[in-house]
C-alpha cells in the first residue's frame, strides 16, 4: 500500500534529521535525571513506607511518576507528558507544513495518493518514532524490576495512557501542519492546543470549582485514571475521538490543498 | 512527427478544462489531446496558465469543470491511475534536502508502486542514463542547480510512464546537459512515450518537439504540428499571440 510509502518516506526522513535524534536525546537525558531523583526518594523513605499497610509502592511513586509531574502531584519538573506537550510539535511542525513549502506536496498528490493516504501515512510515521522513544523511557523503571515489586498491570495501563496522550499530540501536531504554511507556525499552534487541551480544567480546579464538560474535555482527566491503573472505556474512546478529530480536520485541510491548488 | 495510431485511445485527453485561482480563471475550456510518441510543446508568457494545465494535467490540481482522460479512463474518478501512467517534473525541481539521490528514487518508486529487485533495477537504470550514478549517496540539500533538475527528471522517468510532464525541464542545465535532455527525449518518444513539455524557450521547442500549443490569459489559441526548420514562423506566432493576443484558435 503507498500509504506505507509515505510512512516509510516521512519515517526516513525523521531518522535523517538531526532534530528527532536531538529531541530523543535530550528528553532521554531529562527522563534519566527524573528517573535517579524519584528513586533515590523512594528508598530515602522506603522504610517509612514499608510501615504503611497499602501505602504506595515503587511503581506508584517512581514508574507512574516518571510519564507525568502534573498529573501525578510530583514535585520535579517534566514527566514525558509535559515533555511531549513540546517535544511532539517540534516533531510534527515539518512533517506538511515544509512539504508544502518546499512544493513537495503536490508531487505527492499526483502520484495519486488521496490526502488521507498522505496524512495518515504521516501519522503513522510519528506515532512509530514516538512509540520508540516511549519503548526507551519504559527501560528506565523495568531496568531495577529484579530488585523492587514492579506491578506490571498498573504500569502498563499507566504506559497506554502515555502512549494515547502522545497519540493525540501528534494527530493535533500533523492536523496543524496540514494547516500552517511555514512549520514554526504549525509547532506554535500544536503546543498551544496540546497545552490548552491538557490544562483547561486546571483553572476550574484552582478555583475550586467542578465542571462536569470542562473536566471531560480536559486530556489530563482520562490521563489520570490510566496513570491510576484504572482503564475505562470512557477514556479510552476520550483518546480515540479526540485523535479522529485532529485528523478529520487535517484531511479535509489537506483535501482542500489539491482543489484550492 | 510520430503519427498517432487511430486503434489507440490517446494518452492523455482534456475536455473543456477549466480551472480558477484567486477568483480569475488560469485555465479556460480547454481541450488538447496528446498520443503515444509524440512531444507537444506548450508555449506562453509568464501567467499564461502554463504551469497550471500542468499541475491539472498531473493531478496536483483538481478541474473546477472538464475531464481529463489518462489512457482512456477518467483520471479524476480513478486517480489512482497516475501512479504507474504518469511522470511529472514540476518547476524547480523539488526535493526532500535531507535524502540521498538513491533514497529520493527510492521514495519516489515506492510512492508509483515498485518495489524489490524492479525498484533498484530502474534507479540504477535512470542514474546511469542521467549521468547521477556517482552522486547516488549525496544529499540532495547540497546538489547544484543542474543535478537537482536531474535528479527531479530521474524520479519522474523511474517507473517508465506512459505520459511524461515537464515544466521547464532545460532550466539551470548547462548546452550539454540541454543537448543530452533533447536527446532523451526524443529516445522516450521513439519508445512510446508521450511527452507534454512547458518551457519559455521557443529554441528547446523547435529543437525537440513535433507539436507546439501556445497558451495566452488561460486560453489555448494554438495548438498546431511543428514541422522541421519552422522556427522563424514560430517565433513570429508566438509574439503575434504573446504582444498582440491575436491568433487562430485550433
Amino acid at each position: 500500500m503507498t500509504l506505507f510509502a509515505v510512512t516509510r518516506l516521512e519515517l526516513r526522513r525523521l531518522f535523517v534529521r538531526p532534530l528527532g535524534w536531538t529531541i530523543a536525546a535530550l528528553a532521554l537525558a531529562e527522563l534519566g535525571w527524573r528517573f535517579a531523583l524519584l528513586l533515590q526518594i523512594f528508598l530515602l523513605n522506603q522504610v517509612r513506607l514499608a510501615a504503611l499497610p497499602d501505602g504506595p509502592g515503587y511503581t506508584d511513586l517512581v514508574a507512574v511518576r516518571l510519564y507525568s509531574s502534573l498529573i501525578t502531584g510530583s514535585t520535579l519538573p517534566f514527566g514525558v507528558t509535559e515533555l511531549a506537550l513540546l517535544l511532539v510539535p517540534l516533531l510534527t511542525m515539518s512533517t506538511l507544513a515544509s512539504e508544502r513549502n518546499s512544493g513537495t506536496l503536490p508531487l505527492l498528490f499526483s502520484t495519486g495518493l488521496s490526502p488521507s493516504s498522505i496524512l495518515l501515512g504521516k501519522y503513522l510515521a510519528v506515532l512509530i518514532w514516538l512509540t520508540l522513544w516511549l519503548l526507551s523511557v519504559i527501560v528506565l523503571p523495568a531496568s531495577v524490576a529484579h530488585g523492587v515489586k514492579l506491578d506490571w498491570g498498573m504500569l502498563g495501563a499507566a504506559t497506554l495512557g502515555t502512549f494515547l496522550a502522545l497519540a493525540v499530540l501528534a494527530a493535533i501536531g500533523v492536523a496543524c501542519s496540514a494547516f500552517a504554511s511555514h512549520p514554526a507556525v504549525a509547532a506554535v499552534a500544536a503546543f498551544m492546543i496540546g497545552v490548552a487541551l491538557n490544562c483547561v480544567n486546571l483553572g476550574a480546579q484552582l478555583a475550586g470549582v467542578n465542571i462536569g464538560f470542562i473536566n471531560w474535555l480536559a486530556m489530563s482527566t482520562h490521563q489520570e485514571n490510566l496513570l491510576r491503573g484504572l482503564v475505562s472505556s470512557a477514556d479510552v474512546i476520550w483518546f480515540l475521538l479526540a485523535i479522529i478529530v485532529a485528523l478529520a480536520l487535517g484531511i479535509r485541510r489537506l483535501a482542500a490543498d489539491g482543489e484550492r491548488g | 512527427m510520430n503519427a498517432p495510431n487511430p486503434a489507440l485511445p490517446p494518452v492523455l485527453q482534456l475536455e473543456q478544462v477549466t480551472r480558477n485561482r484567486a477568483g480569475r480563471p488560469a485555465v479556460r475550456d480547454l481541450s488538447l489531446r496528446l498520443h503515444a510518441g509524440q512531444i507537444l510543446g506548450l508555449l506562453g508568457v509568464n501567467g499564461a496558465g502554463k504551469s497550471t494545465t500542468l499541475s491539472l494535467i498531473a493531478g496536483a490540481l483538481v478541474p473546477d469543470r472538464g475531464a481529463i482522460r489518462l489512457l482512456g479512463k477518467d483520471f479524476l474518478e480513478q486517480p489512482e491511475l497516475a501512479r504507474q501512467a504518469l511522470g511529472w517534473l514540476p518547476e524547480a525541481a523539488p526535493l526532500w534536502p535531507e535524502l540521498t539521490l538513491r533514497e529520493h528514487l527510492n521514495a519516489h518508486g515506492r510512492l508509483r508502486g515498485l518495489t524489490g529487485i524492479r525498484l533498484k533495477e530502474a534507479g540504477d537504470a535512470v542514474l546511469e542514463r542521467l549521468e547521477l550514478k556517482d552522486l547516488a549517496q549525496r544529499l540532495a540539500g547540497v546538489l547544484s542547480q543542474g543535478q537537482r533538475q536531474r535528479l527531479g527528471l530521474a524520479c519522474a522517468l523511474l517507473h517508465r510512464p506512459a505520459l511524461l510532464v515537464l515544466d521547464e525541464p532545460a532550466n539551470a542545465l548547462d548546452p550539454v546537459q540541454v543537448v543530452a535532455l533533447r536527446n532523451l527525449l526524443r529516445e522516450l518518444a521513439a519508445a512510446g512515450t508521450a511527452v507534454i513539455l512547458s518551457t519559455h524557450q521557443l529554441s528547446e521547442v523547435t529543437a525537440v518537439c513535433d507539436r507546439v500549443a501556445i497558451l495566452h490569459e488561460g486560453v489555448l489559441r494554438y495548438d498546431e504540428p511543428l514541422p522541421a526548420d519552422q522556427h522563424a514562423a514560430l517565433e513570429k506566432k508566438f509574439f503575434d499571440i504573446a504582444l498582440h493576443g491575436k491568433a487562430q484558435a485550433t
